[in-house]
């Protein structure tokens, strides 16, 4: 096997390539529907006997669980039972260079008596960030999923009811093989305001035929003066005469129909050239006739009809809302329940440690009174002491916002990376690659240095240092 | 004029402003990789060291901007 | 709160989750995990004591050792150069040994040859003094026997000219027949030799020689004869 791919990898990744330019042409990439929250899958995808809503990051919130539990096996089973058998190779050997590497390095850090727990918790948080990180490198997360009409429920405080509201969307598109998927050829346009385009050509048009109109009199009066001035001869009433034709035309209304009526249809076909290139080009909206066109059915009974909020996407109505794909699978480092729960895990195992190591007076870095009545500067160590308190707080904030902000740019930018330059994104993975492995050490590790810094007592560092 | 053009014009602006943030984080990035870079000049034994190191304290600067760019994300995903 | 999304029944269910995970990761990975890891990291300190321990000893057996070779090698050098000494030494002594078993051998050898041809000479003795006798008797007309030897022998010594006496060195005394250990005394003692080898030529026919470094008093028959024969002439 290795030696029938040796040198013939490159020209696999030539045809990949290849393949990606080709798909890249046929099927254009969308930007997929950005939003902060985790969003909900379709009826149908909710937790069992409740009617909670499934959100796509806790799909992959599931999968980092599967897959490391699977690891947790595959270490177990693979793992020599001493040291004196020789470690196997492969997987198992690198994630035991990785662990022995991150020892020593946590053992400089946090070195100390605690070093057990928190090694422990730096691993953990580490693999699960990591894993979840990772996983935006995977092709079809974040951007194989539902098609899903972005339609949305609005609360009408004047009329009491619900009504459905669309916003910016893509057209469905029927391909190949009968999978739909969104195309990003055509922006969706509401029925509503393809009817408005329609009378705005229908205005458009009248005001051509219009203009064609006054023209072909003014023409026509010119010709009259041009008559006149010659049978009189007389330069100076050319002034008058020409103010006199202006009123003179409204009486005579000398029309040519067949000039108004061809800047008429000139317009108006090309009102119906535009809607003929978009159905050319796939686009449902923008495709029912004209009223002026034949098998108009009125566009009254279907402004009436409500827009549908989860429509069939193989029916008429599928063409009257916007669609956005909706991933089956999104990041779940994106999502701020997870750097939010990881983040007060870490702060309340600070705590935790802080309480272990140093007893009840852990509470003195937050409440120093002690120097209160002391020293001179005894209000300045409450002030810090209260600062403390606010900034482990802080730190939850801290923690969850940066992880998220990090993997939420991340995954915006492989989606529009991917869009502006369909063929050429692979650079941004490998920075996303990048970034995902640093924030999950620089989460980790700041974990790690927070419980470290808990256990070191600040106000008697003689003491503390009497105890080792 | 139209509310919702205020109002995506309001956001775009908003956001805009909310990115100056981010060179905070790019001053910080500058200054700790150019001080890395002198450091490993000098200690060349030391490199592995001070590139790890450099690369916590990049993170750190980095997550200033990244805040910039949650606030900045915010005002464009969440507010409506 | 409702445009922030914040829903108080999801933040109950992060909360409850985030606590169960808590206690399953703690349970099931990091309390064991970290056991593992420290149980691991002890183990591998005590390899790295035991080894730096195990290093220690052997470079210290490895000093010790070298001291041993060292050792060793300067005995083994001590033997060696003893060895040698004393093989020269017993060599020398059997070259030695054999030079003078050689030597003996060729004195024993000589002396027997010589006392062989004494005897020899002896035994034919009679003969050649008859011969001698015969001839110098047709020649002297008198024959020599013992008596006649004695005689030459005392006229020789008297007859001596005096820088042949007190010579004191070695001399060489040519007879025509073996001398008898008195003649030999006496003529040593006349000559005043101290050192004198006797040799027997019957070709002088009778008579001594006496030679020494200087010169030599010829007082033999066969000189007189010649000397007679030229006074003949």
């Amino acid at each position: 096997m290795n030696s029938f791919w040796n040198g013939k990898r490159r020209y696999v990744a030539l045809l990949l390539f290849l393949a990606g330019v080709f798909v890249a042409l046929v099927v254009p990439p969308v930007i997929p529907f950005i939003q902060l929250a985790g969003e909900n899958l379709p009826a149908g995808y909710d937790i069992p006997f409740t009617d909670i809503r499934i959100t796509n990051t806790l799909v992959a919130a599931v999968i980092v669980w599967v897959l490391l539990l699977l690891f947790i096996v595959y270490i177990a089973r693979r793992r020599p039972s001493d040291g004196s058998e020789v470690p196997p190779g492969g997987f198992y050997n690198m994630f035991e260079a990785l662990y022995e590497g991150l020892m020593g390095f946590i053992g400089g850090i946090a070195g100390g008596a605690h070093f057990r727990l928190i090694f422990n918790m730096f691993m953990t948080i580490f693999l699960i960030v990591l894993l979840s990180n990772w996983m935006s490198l995977i092709p079809g997360v974040d951007t194989v999923g539902f098609i899903h009409p972005h339609v949305k429920e609005k609360f009408d405080a004047d009329t009491g009811e619900y009504k459905v509201i669309t916003t910016d969307g893509f057209e469905i598109y029927q391909g190949f093989l009968g999978i739909s998927y969104v195309n990003g050829q055509c922006d969706w346009i509401s029925p509503a305001d393809e009817a408005a385009a329609d009378a705005a050509a229908l205005a458009a048009a009248d005001a051509a035929a219009l203009a064609a109109q006054q023209e072909q009199l003014e023409d026509a009066a010119y010709a009259r003066y041009q008559a006149a001035h010659v049978a009189h001869g007389d330069d100076d009433h050319a002034d008058e005469t020409s103010d006199d034709h202006g009123e003179d035309s409204h009486g005579e209304e000398v029309v040519e129909p067949s000039t108004t009526s061809a800047a008429y249809d000139e317009v108006l076909a090309a009102r119906v050239a535009e809607k003929q290139a978009r159905a050319d080009r796939g686009c449902y909206t923008g495709v029912a006739p004209a009223p002026w066109q034949d098998g108009y059915s009125g566009d009254k009974d279907a402004k009436k009809e409500p827009i549908p909020l989860h429509p069939d996407p193989s029916s008429e109505d599928a063409k009257r809302v916007p669609w956005v794909v909706l991933p089956l699978v999104r990041v779940a480092s994106t999502d701020l329940n997870m750097t939010l729960t990881i983040a007060i895990i870490s702060v309340v195992m600070t705590q935790y440690i802080g309480f272990k190591a140093l007893g009840i007076g852990y509470l003195t870095k937050f409440f120093n009174f002690g120097t209160l009545f002391k020293s001179p500067l005894g209000g300045i160590d409450v002030a810090v002491g209260l600062l403390e308190l606010i900034g482990d707080f802080a730190k939850i904030l801290s923690f969850s916002f940066r992880l998220l902000g990090a993997m939420f740019a991340g995954a915006i930018l492989l989606f529009v990376m991917s869009f502006l330059v369909p063929i050429l994104p692979w650079p941004f993975f490998i920075l996303e690659f990048f970034v995902g492995a640093i924030q999950a050490l620089v989460f980790a590790l700041l974990t790690a240095i927070f419980m470290n810094l808990a256990t070191i007592s600040h106000h008697h560092d003689d003491d503390h240092a009497d105890e080792h | 004029m139209d509310p919702q053009a205020t109002i995506v014009l309001g956001k775009a602006i908003g956001a805009g402003l909310a990115m100056i943030g981010a060179a905070g984080g790019g001053i910080g990035i500058g200054i700790s990789v150019g001080g890395a870079v002198m450091a490993m000049g000098r200690n060349p034994d030391h490199t592995a060291t001070i590139q790890t190191n450099m690369i916590l304290g990049v993170a750190f600067a980095e997550a200033v901007a990244i805040y910039a760019l949650v606030v900045s994300l915010i005002i464009l995903f969440v507010l409506s | 709160m409702e445009a922030l999304g914040i829903n108080p029944g999801t933040m109950l269910i992060w909360l409850i989750a985030f606590i169960m995970l808590y206690v399953l990761l703690t349970r099931f990975i990091y309390d064991p995990l970290t056991n593992v890891l420290n149980e691991r990291r002890n183990r591998i300190a005590k390899g790295l004591d035991d080894a730096a321990a195990a290093a220690a000893a052997r470079q210290n057996a490895e000093a010790e050792a070298e001291k041993i070779l060292a050792q060793a090698r300067s005995e083994a050098q001590k033997v060696i150069d003893e060895a040698r000494g004393r093989g020269e030494d017993v060599a020398s002594g059997i070259e030695q040994e054999a030079r003078q078993t050689a030597a003996k051998i060729q004195y024993d050898a000589q002396t027997e040859a010589v006392a062989t041809r004494n005897a020899e000479l002896g035994n034919l003795r009679e003969q050649v003094l008859q011969i001698s006798v015969a001839v110098a008797s047709r020649i002297l007309g008198e024959s020599i026997d013992a008596a006649k030897q004695q005689s030459l022998v005392n006229s020789f010594i008297a007859e001596l000219p005096a820088d042949a006496r007190g010579l004191g060195g070695s001399i060489e005394v040519v007879s025509a027949m073996p001398l008898t250990a008195d003649e030999q005394t006496q003529i040593t003692g006349e000559v005043g030799a101290s050192d004198a080898s006797f040799s027997v030529d019957p070709s002088i026919l009778g008579g001594l020689i006496v030679r020494w470094s200087g010169g030599m008093v010829d007082g033999s028959v066969r000189s007189q004869l010649s000397q007679m024969g030229r006074n003949l002439n």
